[in-house]
């Protein structure tokens, strides 16, 4: 991938939509799915679907900070489409039995968490951190899961529903790459360390201690569903492979940081690591439900329904 | 396009002219536009005694903008007792900010009160304005082909004044009703109906409070969101109107009050100051203490410095907003289906009726008809990167054409008609001379009007309007042809000067 013309992916971008009445719900293939998978298919798409909401919440902060109109017109761009991403899950879901009428799926506590963090902290985080934080979770999360799910699933809607998501992904990918390389561009050593500055924001560090415990749970997840951990790790590398393609990427202190950490991650040796926030994972699964302040607004937007 | 046409306007003897086309005899002054501008135009000509008039208006009625503007909840956004004529001022308004049909009231009252009517031609679309250089004469050809000369012209057609449906992908393809906020369809019937209102600028916020009343489900598309202030309407008491009627002196001062009250506005609107920052405080405050939602109140929270776009007034589109049947989308439209309109979020939103508050067509680089100077020059090449003017009335190869609503005349703080009242009165005294001195051009010099741009372009550097936000005030390459950059006051001043060296001067 090189470094993409800005302007000509928006063009792109808003000539390649499409909705969710493009695609029959009601299509024969349903029955694809065993019983067997059910249950833990179930889980999965629970998952996927926040995380594609908690991504689009990530762009929407992004627009916010956005250096210039194009990448501003880009990111409320993205924002819908991650929604949209959200919304197709969930006529998934609903193709497969998986919701009742007028079910929202409750998010795991970690990405409960996260979706705290995102609403009270998100639009105050320095534009350079959740440029490099976001294609990090796409391509590890979304990108990951997204492949498995096409291996396991033989639900031809399946298929057809994915191809439109992961057509709209390369592009967010595209985006967050160049993105990332651009803020390595033309600054001095100093200035880029200066962009670490937020590293002591508290609001960073609620934020991390949400993050982190999200990553182990949704490994700890996907495994039990059946997907190898290297696939996760695979994509791990790939971040750190692209992001690292150029000096300038390499320059960027929160790429290096961010895939040190991705790392960290794949090696489950690393129990300094790995022990606390595994504990973590478990500590916050205790918390009771109750205590969490009310979900914000924006998340029951989602619907399954094609048309309102 | 008709064009020898207007060689024999004068009415000479050539024989040559087409079977259909009609030619008037030449008038002192041809207006184009019966708005606020052309009548104030023709009552200042009158008052300086000139009389030989012609008004081409293409409608069949006066009152431009207040004639097209009958949405529900129109009305101006500048209180009634600026937004008016200082020359004919009305004791009766019934509110601080009167309605779209109160204004088309006074409108037809300065009609009456002034005898405009004789000077009116109705169903008149001006299709083409050409000088013609031996004659020192300019000629409209409408669009039915008739040639209607004058001594000097004015354009009055009005800034906004041509609204169509916007080029949004598919709207062809959309087969429930369409409106659009600047012709309204009075005959709709929206009970029971599921609506949209695309659009959330002046128009569309006055539309949607008094919409959301009678419709069952109203849907709002929002692209980006303005800065909305708290809008200080009431209704004006009997004895006061009494009072402005006996002692018309006293309106003079609320008058005089609120012009003041506008231009220390423009300290907040043009101008990066402290004052911005506190009209910034008070619209977040106004947000806060009217959404209770953080997320709502992060989509109506606008992400340009104050006064960058036009600033809103109203107290009730919020509350509306969050009416049970009213519903905010900020998802952006990537196209309209056969139902309704698709966002990218994925969902295609039906709906009986789309309302288009979109606005209106601004040429802001080009003239809105073919206007053809000396020497043939085009207007639309000379203004093809960007209108420009001397004092936005005159524009150098184009003698004896006076433009209302001019490049760079534009407010952003005060009444529309504060800066129109300035360009009435320089464009009678240019009227005068050309009539007195018996000129055949009075054409300004381009070396003048180019050192005014010059003036104009690096203030303009400085205000809040060319700090980043797209408007319709810039140009693609964001030129600013549209705003003036200073006070009203400034404004005046500088049209009160007829400088008689700025122009060229070619006797008759
Ligand atoms: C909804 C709305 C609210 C507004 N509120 C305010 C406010 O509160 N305060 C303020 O200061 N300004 C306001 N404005 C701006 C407003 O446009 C001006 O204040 C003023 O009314 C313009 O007057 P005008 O005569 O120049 O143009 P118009 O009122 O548009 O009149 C132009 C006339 O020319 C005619 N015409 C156009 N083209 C041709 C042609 N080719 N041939 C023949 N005739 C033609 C039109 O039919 C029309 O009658 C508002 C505008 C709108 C749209
Ligand atoms: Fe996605
Ligand atoms: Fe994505």
């Amino acid at each position: 991938m090189a470094m993409i013309d800005l302007d000509k992916m928006l063009e792109k971008v808003k000539a390649t939509q499409w909705a969710l009445a493009d695609i029959d719900w009601d299509a024969p293939g349903a029955e694809m799915i065993t019983e067997e998978q059910w249950p833990k298919l179930k889980d999965f798409m629970v998952d996927l679907m926040w995380i594609e909401h908690v991504g689009a919440r990530g762009f929407a902060a992004m627009a916010k900070k956005a250096p210039t109109e194009t990448l501003r017109q880009i990111y409320s761009y993205f924002h819908a489409e991650e929604q949209r991403h959200a919304n197709a899950e969930m006529a998934l879901m609903k193709r497969w039995g998986m919701l009742e009428d007028g079910e929202l799926p409750e998010p795991n506590i970690n990405l409960r968490l996260v979706i705290e963090w995102l609403d009270r902290y998100a639009d105050e985080m320095p534009y350079y951190v959740l440029g490099t934080v976001i294609p990090m979770l796409e391509i590890a999360l979304d990108g990951a899961l997204c492949t498995f799910l096409l291996e396991t699933v033989d639900d031809p809607v399946c298929h057809q529903a994915f191809e439109k998501i992961n057509d709209d992904e390369s592009r967010h990918l595209g985006v967050g790459f160049t993105v990332m390389e651009m803020q390595g561009h033309n600054k001095t050593t100093i200035q880029m360390v200066k962009t670490m500055a937020p590293m002591l924001d508290p609001r960073l560090m609620l934020g991390i201690a949400a993050y982190f415990p999200l990553l182990n749970k949704m490994r700890d997840n996907v495994v039990k569903m059946g997907l190898p951990e290297e696939k996760l790790y695979a994509a791990m590398k790939k971040f750190k492979k692209i992001g690292g393609r150029t000096a300038e990427g390499r320059r960027n202190p929160w790429y290096q940081l961010i895939q040190h950490h991705g790392a960290i991650m794949v090696n489950r040796a690393n129990r300094f690591y790995h022990v606390p926030v595994d504990a973590a994972v478990k500590a916050t699964g205790m918390i009771p439900r109750r205590m969490l302040p009310a979900v914000p607004s924006w998340v029951k937007e989602l619907t399954w329904e094609p048309t309102a | 396009m008709a064009k020898s046409i207007a060689d024999d306007s004068a009415g000479t003897s050539t024989p040559a002219v087409p079977d259909k086309t009609v030619t008037h005899k030449p008038a002192a002054v041809l207006i184009v536009g019966a708005g606020f501008a052309g009548l104030g135009m023709a009552i200042r000509l009158q008052q300086a005694g000139i009389n030989d008039i012609v008004i081409l208006e293409r409608s069949t009625e006066v009152g431009g903008t207040w004639r097209d503007n009958q949405y529900p909840g129109a009305a101006c956004d500048i209180p009634s007792n600026l937004y008016s004529y200082s020359f004919a001022q009305n004791p009766d308004w019934s509110r601080s900010f009167s309605g779209s049909r109160e204004i088309l009231g006074y409108i037809h009252h300065l009609v009456k009160e002034f005898g405009l009517d004789r000077y009116i031609r109705f169903g008149k679309n001006v299709e083409q304005l050409e000088f013609d250089e031996r004659k020192g004469l300019w000629s409209a050809t409408t669009s039915q082909g008739e040639v209607f000369s004058g001594r000097s012209a004015v354009m009055a057609q009005g800034p906004l004044s041509n609204a169509s449906f916007p080029d949004m992908p598919g709207i062809e393809q959309y087969k429930g009703h369409k409106i659009h906020s600047a012709r309204w369809d009075h005959g709709y019937d929206f009970r029971g109906k599921k609506v949209a209102v695309i659009g959330t600028g002046a128009s569309a916020i006055q539309i949607i409070p008094e919409l959301v009343k009678e419709v069952e489900h109203l849907t709002v598309f929002q692209r980006t969101p303005g800065w909305v202030m708290p809008r200080p309407d009431f209704e004006t008491p009997e004895w006061n109107k009494e009072i402005f009627r006996k002692l018309p002196f006293t309106q003079s001062v609320l008058r005089q009050a609120l012009y003041l009250a506008h231009e220390s506005m423009a300290l907040a609107v043009i101008w990066s100051s402290p004052l911005t920052r506190i009209a910034e405080r008070v619209g977040r405050w106004h947000l806060h203490s009217q959404v209770k939602d953080r997320w709502m109140r992060r989509q109506l929270t606008p992400n340009y410095r104050i006064g960058c776009k036009r600033v809103l007034i109203s107290n009730d589109y919020y509350p509306a907003l969050q009416k049970p049947n009213c519903k905010l989308i900020t998802w952006p439209i990537y196209t309209l289906c056969e139902n309704g309109i698709r966002s990218v979020e994925g969902i295609e939103h039906q709906f009986d009726c789309i309302v288009f508050a979109t606005g209106f067509e601004v040429s802001k680089a080009g003239s809105p008809f073919p206007v053809i100077g000396v020497g043939g020059r085009q207007l639309n090449d000379d203004w093809s990167r960007g209108a420009q003017a001397y004092k936005s009335i005159n524009v150098a190869g184009y003698p004896n054409l006076f433009f209302t609503f001019g490049p760079n005349s534009g407010p952003g703080h005060n009444s529309a008609l504060v800066y129109m009242e300035s360009q009435l009165d320089y464009a009678v005294r240019g009227i005068r001379k050309i009539l007195g001195e018996n000129l055949k051009m009075l054409d300004v010099k381009p070396h003048v009007q180019k050192q005014y741009n010059e003036g104009i372009q690096k203030r303009l550097a400085k205000t809040n309007w060319n700090s980043g936000c797209m408007s319709w005030y810039l140009t693609e390459d964001g030129f600013n042809a549209t705003m003036y950059p200073g006070f009203a006051t400034q404004y005046a001043n500088q049209m009160k000067e007829f400088r008689d060296k700025d122009y060229l001067l070619v006797p008759g």
